[in-house]
């Protein structure tokens, strides 16, 4: 170990870049909360007023009034919360079986799941639809909840979180020990692919939260939709906008993925016991 | 366990080998059907709503079509355009040079910023919020915010440049000023976003191997690179990968920081289509100008130039595996 | 928290379940072509007054009018719908912008005429109404708003110059292009830093708006080498080589820091910019007048109402529309949201009359209201927008990035042709 005032010197250069990078990235949030608290015209006047005003309770009863805030946030949440479970699980069990597994088609089923992901996807919004129409799902949430759960990223994530987290030793061991594949996925994969699970949950959610091109076009009656569609119709065209009641709306927005997040981060460093530790 | 691994040690410690992973192997395609069935629910909706929409837009690709009325069969002549589309590969080329100076830079960041997460333990609440933070700030928020900050008179970023004895640079107004600040964006963005995937990798190191590294006295970064960056390579991988897909088609940062109003369209990307990124230029053509068979034709294109850069990125970093 | 995989899997379960089957009879609305009397009416945020909507919903009790206010892409939200022939509107709103293209689709639409358009036309403004109507004389798009362009100036800054002052002189001594960039030359010799333009690019815009044609005509040739446009580009070129535009971007901190300055004293804008100006620069409230914009009268913006050719009992779509859209009630459209009326008989309404002190007093529509009769008959094709696109992107490239000229027309051009040979245009 070198002297103390190296680790001291490393501690402390560490904590100050660590400081920097924080500050960079809450400052927009931060920015959020002020804009939020002002009337429109306070928020564009230069110099800009860098502390909070007095007009947030204003701005979140305009809020209120203008649009179904509550009713799409629990939209928004039973969406995102359905998407969340179904990824994570067929998204980890089809991963699973890509990465720990051997069977005929295995290189092209991945293949072709990889080239679909990379194809842009703004052009599948019309056939999709004529096929949620023709199913008959247009205007309720089954139709986004149903094509999200088919998660390209979310299964190339897993498949490589599980190369490097589920050593073939285990699966030797469990194998030998009578498992077949369901006790395999449920007893050796699951307990050791936490940490990723746990980020895949927190971004499909986060994503699903923010969603906003799809449900737009899929959710035709204006009283069902979901928080985003909801905030989006407070974007007026010709200058009218209330700025300071759409920051609060975003603010608003933004709280509940903040409590999603930091029970998901609990996990994804959970393990901090057992990790390098300088 | 002697020699810090990644060196010449065989990995056999990782999902290496095939012929580890499976013992039995079933005489017939049926005898796999647990594994079939495994992958089946996320097939059948890929089929539904994966395959059919990509492939109608390839059937779109061939025909002209404005919207709303009806197709008209065009074969390959949209390709053509395309090919002699000089703004077309002008996207290409920003869209490119964007991705680089973003991408690279900010992998190694947050792979940096994720080692360093993992080892500071107090505050560590504060540091983990903070960071997922620019992720989920809204759009809104962000553009205003980073307008201002490239704004010519009155921004910070020149009043650093300023601060530093160097002449102001107007950022958004020329060609080279609008990719650094697109790419600067879209490095604060996703920096955080990659800490945390690179973050949720470390914790599969066992601390054996640092314990090891500590014994056979290696300094912070000979660790850095001779076991942690080893260790994590299928979940480099992935992030590369993942980075240059969503990076190559990157619309969200240059549309939010260049969409003024100066009667010309959102999805022009600033003075002289600087900003321009590919799929940009997409919206462009599809949405602004009603030319949907054309726009479908560049969005394979996009998918063409998205999975070159795929595979040479996964050459580049995929070892013996498959 | 300790979180356990089996919880997990029972919390997760119930969810899908609600949202899968019990989101297909929440709240689902009726898809056209099946039974019920619900008449869906889509417009975005600002695109009606929201409260003769309303009223609306009481008065026409034989149908249940169903708003609903759509905010962001609302053309695509409506053009995927229509492709996808399936929950289409009954009434929609349609951007004057994307009239061009959706004119050639007319069959999508019903046909105003035959449910009585004719005896209402004369009451809005004819230009407008031809703008609804598509080449073979269908009316698709009933008026709504529109966008007069005027003069929006500080007459404080103009005395500095030696400017006139009072919006009538204004409107009279600059009332060509020409006296126009003069004037901008002054502004600029005696208040330093002040520029007449933010960007060549508007006298651009607006020069080629006060013309008949555009960039293809009805026969679909390629018209876009032709006189107007070159007179249009010309006085651009020539504002920005005599140094009277700035190199701001409008909407940036920059733009707004010089226009509270006084060093942007003079804007050309439609009437809903007024909006733009009391937000951006509110500090400058009573420091702006109006007059009447150089070379004659333009417009930008407004849109209309259709009927799509879904709805199942066109008859009251059209009273309603008729309705919503008649003098008294786009009177209340300015009133309650900016919007510019169509119908002239509203601008002798007294809710149209009253003073606005962010124009120190002035009755605006006196110049609006004028200037929204003057506007010309013109034909927007298609192809427009595109290539308009392709010109602009180039003046922007002189005026921003000091690209020269003559190249840039050239560039401009040979781009145009190339691009309207593929849209289909006769070269």
């Amino acid at each position: 170990m070198k002297g103390m005032k190296g680790t001291r010197a490393r501690g402390l250069s560490l904590h100050l870049s660590l400081i920097a990078g924080v500050l960079l990235s809450l400052f927009p949030f931060y920015w959020t909360i002020v804009m939020s608290t002002r009337t429109s015209t306070e928020i564009f006047q230069f110099p800009p007023k860098l502390l909070p005003g007095t007009h947030f309770l204003e701005n979140v009863r305009h809020l209120f009034q203008n649009i179904d805030f509550f009713g799409s946030m629990a939209n928004t949440l039973i969406v995102a919360a359905s998407v969340t479970f179904l990824v994570l699980f067929f998204d980890s069990l089809a991963a699973f079986v890509f990465a720990k597994y051997e069977f005929p088609g295995r290189r092209l089923l991945f293949v072709l799941m990889m080239g679909i992901f990379m194809v842009p996807a703004q052009l599948q919004a019309i056939p999709q639809f004529v096929i949620m129409a023709k199913l008959g799902w247009i205007g309720s949430l089954t139709s986004l909840v149903v094509p999200a759960a088919a998660n390209a990223f979310g299964i190339f994530w897993m498949r490589q979180y599980m190369r490097g987290a589920i050593h073939d030793e285990l699966m030797d061991s469990s194998r030998l020990d009578g498992c077949g594949f369901l006790r395999q996925y449920w007893h050796v994969a699951l307990p050791v692919v936490r940490p990723g699970l746990a980020f895949l949950g927190i971004f499909t959610f986060m994503g699903q939260w923010n969603d906003y091109a799809w449900p737009l076009i899929a959710l035709i009656n204006p009283d069902h939709v979901t928080l985003q569609v909801a905030l989006s119709q407070l974007n007026s065209v010709h200058g009218t906008t209330d700025y300071g009641m759409v920051m609060a709306g975003a603010l608003l927005a933004l709280l509940p993925l903040l409590v999603v997040f930091f029970i998901g981060a609990r996990q994804i460093m959970a393990d901090l016991g057992k990790g390098a530790i300088r | 366990m002697t020699a810090v691994p990644g060196l010449g040690a065989p990995p056999a410690a990782r999902g290496g080998t095939k012929a580890a992973a499976v013992r039995h192997k079933p005489r017939s395609v049926l005898g796999y059907w647990r594994l079939y069935l495994a992958i089946s629910p996320f097939y059948l909706l890929f089929l539904c709503f994966g395959l059919i929409p990509v492939g109608y837009s390839l059937y779109l690709s061939f025909h002209r079509w404005d919207g709303l009325g009806t197709m008209e069969y065009a074969g390959l002549s949209q390709y053509r355009y395309l090919l002699g589309d000089a703004q077309f590969w002008h996207s290409l080329t920003n869209t490119l040079t964007i991705w680089a100076m973003a991408t690279l830079p900010m992998l190694f960041l947050a792979l940096v910023t994720a080692v360093m997460l993992n080892s500071a333990v107090r505050f560590k609440n504060l540091y983990r919020f903070a960071y997922f933070l620019p992720n989920v700030t809204s759009v809104v928020a962000v553009a205003i915010i980073f307008s201002s900050v490239f704004s010519t008179n009155f921004g910070l970023a020149n009043a650093v440049l300023q601060g530093l004895g160097l002449d102001q640079v107007a950022w958004l107004n020329s060609a080279w000023g609008i990719k650094i600040a697109i790419a600067m964006l879209m490095t604060w963005q996703w920096t955080g976003y990659n800490a945390l995937i690179f973050l949720a990798g470390l914790q599969t190191i066992p601390t054996e191997l640092y314990e090891a590294a500590r014994v056979d006295g290696a300094g912070p970064v000979q660790t850095f690179f001779r076991v942690t960056v080893p260790m994590m390579r299928p979940i480099i991988l992935f992030a590369l990968i993942v980075s240059t897909v969503t990076g190559l088609q990157s619309f969200t940062e240059p549309q939010v920081l260049l969409a003024n109003t100066n009667n010309t369209s959102t999805f022009a990307g600033g003075p002289g289509n600087s900003g321009q990124t590919m799929v940009l230029y997409f919206f462009q053509q599809s949405f602004d100008n009603n030319d949907f068979g054309y726009g479908a034709a560049i969005a394979w294109g996009i998918f063409l130039v998205v999975a070159l850069f795929s595979i040479i990125n996964w050459r580049l970093v995929q070892r013996k595996d498959a | 928290m300790h979180l356990s995989r089996r919880g997990l899997l029972r919390a997760g379960l119930a969810t899908t379940a609600v949202a899968t089957l019990g989101g297909t009879t929440a709240g689902c609305s009726v898809p056209s072509g099946s039974t019920g009397r619900d008449m869906t009416l889509w417009y975005w945020t600002g695109g009606l007054s929201d409260k003769v909507v309303a009223d609306a919903r009481t008065r026409f009790t034989g149908v249940s009018l169903k708003p609903a206010q759509i905010g962001g892409y609302f053309k695509s939200k409506l053009m995927t719908t229509m492709a996808g022939r399936s929950y289409v509107p009954d009434i929609t709103g349609l951007k004057g912008e994307d009239m061009a293209s959706y004119l050639p689709n007319a069959g999508q639409f019903v046909d105003l005429r035959t449910l009585g358009a004719e005896r209402l036309k004369s009451q809005y403004l004819p230009w407008k109404w031809a703008e609804g109507c598509a080449p073979d004389g269908r009316v698709v798009g009933f008026p709504i708003d529109t966008g007069p362009v005027a003069h929006y100036y500080m007459p404080a800054v103009f005395d500095r110059a030696g400017l006139p002052t009072d919006p009538a002189d204004v409107a009279r001594e600059m009332n060509t292009w020409d006296a126009y960039l003069d004037a901008g030359e002054r502004l600029k010799r005696k208040v330093r830093g002040a520029y007449l333009l933010i960007d060549a690019l508007t006298v651009y815009q607006y020069m080629l708006a006060q013309s008949t044609k555009r960039y293809v005509d009805k026969e679909r040739h390629f018209i876009g080498d032709g006189e107007h446009v070159r007179r249009a580009w010309g006085t651009a070129i020539e504002a920005y080589q005599r140094g009277l535009c700035s190199k701001y971007q409008s909407g940036t901190p920059d733009s707004n820091a010089a226009m509270e300055k006084g060093l942007l004293p003079s804007q050309l804008g439609a009437s809903w910019a007024a909006g733009d100006l009391k937000l951006t620069v509110p500090k400058t409230s009573g420091e702006w007048r109006v007059a009447a914009m150089p070379g004659g009268a333009a417009n930008n913006g407004g849109s209309f109402l259709a009927i799509t050719k879904y709805c199942r009992e066109p008859e009251q779509a059209f009273d309603i529309i008729a309705w919503l859209l008649n003098p008294a009630n786009q009177a209340r459209g300015f009133t309650d949201a900016t919007l510019f009326p169509s119908t002239p008989a509203s601008y002798r309404l007294k809710a149209m009359r009253a003073p606005d002190p962010f124009f120190g007093g002035q009755t605006t529509i006196d110049v609006f209201g004028p200037a929204a009769q003057k506007i010309p008959v013109a034909y927007h094709s298609p192809y427009d927008y595109a290539l308009d696109q392709v010109v602009s992107d180039e003046l922007r490239n002189v005026n921003a990035l000091d690209k020269n000229p003559a190249r840039a027309w050239k560039d401009a051009m040979s781009k145009c042709r190339r691009i309207a040979e593929h849209m289909g245009v006769l070269i």
